[in-house]
């Protein structure tokens, strides 16, 4: 039962993927004269390119932001402390809160009328232009606003990590005059690495299905700037009806995501086999 | 080290401030009168009329839709999950690792990919924009989430209680239900409400699978912003209304949840 629940979708996903479906005519449905026809259209769209290459710095600038300032930060709090502890709870606001609300807040945070942000840097004297419909700082705006949901998820699981890592190798490598920097790198992060690695696979993952965020501040644009490969799926089908076009590309996305679980997978064996 | 802990506090203290305070703003924005919001004062009159006007308009309707999807999803997983989880962890089962990677990848596939099956089996079903449909699809990510949690929880409980219990003549359904269910109940609130939250949180399958009749409270904060004129002050009370539940929720589970998040991506 579970797997129909899981694999149905997913075959009815590929059957639609091999037909020109469209609601406008229903005939399409069933139509496989030209089963890959689909496929051989997304190869040749610049458009799907350019969404695949604005995904991947996407992805690629919030990954590694958030495990260097997750890892930051869970360095700076990793000290025995109640009272950090109790801390904690208030870091996961931002990546409980729901997504919409997220975007809502960061819309605000980017609209000049209203902004704090565009106030206090206009009584600087910096006054700066909407982030969000220039079309070279859009993708960091996005950046930015999803870094401040995610940072926490990094930080708190490196902050697990880190107190799981034994004291005696510490203390040993202290008494042999390691330094604070040398005892980073030689003891503690061998140690937390294969959260580092998980912690960063996930949040790829995730990165790959952003869609609030996107959607509420900038729909893709300005010119196609933000448009990731989740966004530029969901345009095709949902706002152009080209149901057997958007299903191709959801294909190809889902065989991404599961070459890409599949290493998780692996990795979060090792991360508690070692 | 002492004084290196107070120096370490003291940052926690200042990042957390800085990190919140976004949201805080938000929180602000939902108590000022309509003509205030683009004055850059910091002082205000605070007034309800964000959350009066949303009170008379179509906000609460939708506040329930949500709550009814949430519901209906959380306490159906919960009803099939957990005896699957049960099963699971009690049965010599040599699948697990299995189960690990198909849960992972329910929750890693991009949702676009169950949104199209789905919109048009709904729109054959005639389940399109009906609380129950939305249930349903909540359902199949949360399945996986239970069985996943629970089966770690049940594993906890020690085998010999249920074994004694056998012996005095408790049948292995009636066990389950006596012993190891009570048990596990803390792990069960705690699933019970992450799956709440995931459900309550979507956005992207209420905003294609519904329109007027089942339309959730998320879906309605964007409708806010495409067709009320920029109603600031409202937009934000209904923030602030969305997200306070999902607060309160995160409080009770705080020292479940990141490992909730991870769900598949460990063994445990």
């Amino acid at each position: 039962m579970l797997a129909v629940v899981t694999l149905g979708p997913a075959a009815y996903l590929l059957v639609t993927s091999l037909t020109p479906l469209t609601p406008v005519n229903p005939d399409t449905a069933f139509d496989f004269s030209d089963p890959l026809g689909n496929y051989r259209q997304i190869i040749a769209t610049d458009e799907f390119w350019d969404s695949v290459w604005v995904q991947i710095e996407l992805s690629v600038v919030t990954v590694v932001t958030q495990v260097l300032v997750g890892l930051g930060l869970a360095l700076l709090l990793d000290r025995p402390s109640r009272f950090l502890e109790a801390l904690r709870t208030g870091f996961l606001v931002p990546m409980v809160l729901p997504p919409i609300v997220v975007a809502i807040i960061w819309k605000i945070i980017y609209t000049p009328d209203i902004s704090p942000l565009h106030q206090l840097l206009a009584w600087l004297g910096l006054p700066i232009h909407s982030l969000i419909t220039d079309a070279r700082t859009a993708i960091w705006a996005i950046a930015a606003a999803d870094t401040w949901e995610w940072f926490p998820f990094t930080m708190l699981m490196l902050l697990a990590a880190l107190q799981m890592v034994p004291k005696e190798p510490q203390e040993a490598a202290r008494i042999d005059g390691a330094n604070a920097t040398q005892l980073f790198w030689h003891v503690r992060l061998p140690y937390i690495r294969p959260t580092l690695v998980v912690a960063a696979l996930f949040r790829l993952i995730d990165s790959i299905k952003a869609f609030p965020l996107i959607y509420v501040l900038t729909d893709g644009g300005p010119g196609g700037a933000t448009e990731v490969t989740n966004y530029y799926a969901f345009q095709q089908t949902f706002n152009f009806s080209y149901w057997g076009y958007g299903s191709a590309v959801a294909t190809l996305m889902v065989a991404g995501v599961f070459i890409l679980s599949l290493v998780v997978n692996r990795m979060g064996g090792e991360a508690i086999d070692d | 080290m002492i004084r290196r802990r107070g120096i370490a506090e003291g940052f926690g203290v200042l990042i957390l401030g800085v990190v919140l305070l976004p949201a805080l703003w938000l929180l602000q924005m939902s108590f000022r009168h309509n003509d205030d919001i683009m004055s850059a004062s910091w002082r205000f009159v605070p007034t309800l009329e964000n959350y009066t006007s949303l009170w008379n308009g179509q906000f609460p309707g939708s506040f329930v839709h949500s709550l009814l999807a949430s519901g209906f999803s959380t306490a159906f997983s919960l009803l099939l999950g957990v005896p699957a989880a049960y099963a699971l962890a009690r049965a010599q089962f040599r699948g697990a690792r299995q189960i690990g990677l198909w849960i992972l990848a329910t929750r890693m596939a991009p949702p676009i990919a169950f949104t199209i099956p789905f919109f048009l089996a709904f729109t054959w079903a005639g389940l399109m924009d009906t609380v129950t449909g939305l249930a349903l699809i909540y359902v199949t990510f949360n399945l996986a989430l239970v069985i996943w949690s629970m089966r770690g929880f049940f594993a906890a409980v020690p085998r010999s209680l249920e074994e004694a219990a056998w012996i005095d003549g408790c049948g292995v359904w009636s066990a389950f239900l006596r012993i190891a269910l009570p048990l596990a109940a803390p792990g069960l609130a705690a699933t019970g409400i992450l799956c709440f939250i995931l459900s309550w949180n979507d956005f992207f399958f209420a905003l294609i699978l519904t329109r007027t009749r089942a339309m959730t409270a998320p879906v309605a904060i964007v409708n806010f912003m495409q067709y009320a004129g920029w109603e600031w002050g409202k937009i934000a009370a209904a923030g602030v209304l969305v997200m306070l539940p999902v607060l309160v929720f995160t409080f009770l589970v705080r020292a479940y949840l990141v490992s909730g998040l991870m769900a598949g991506g460990v063994k445990e």
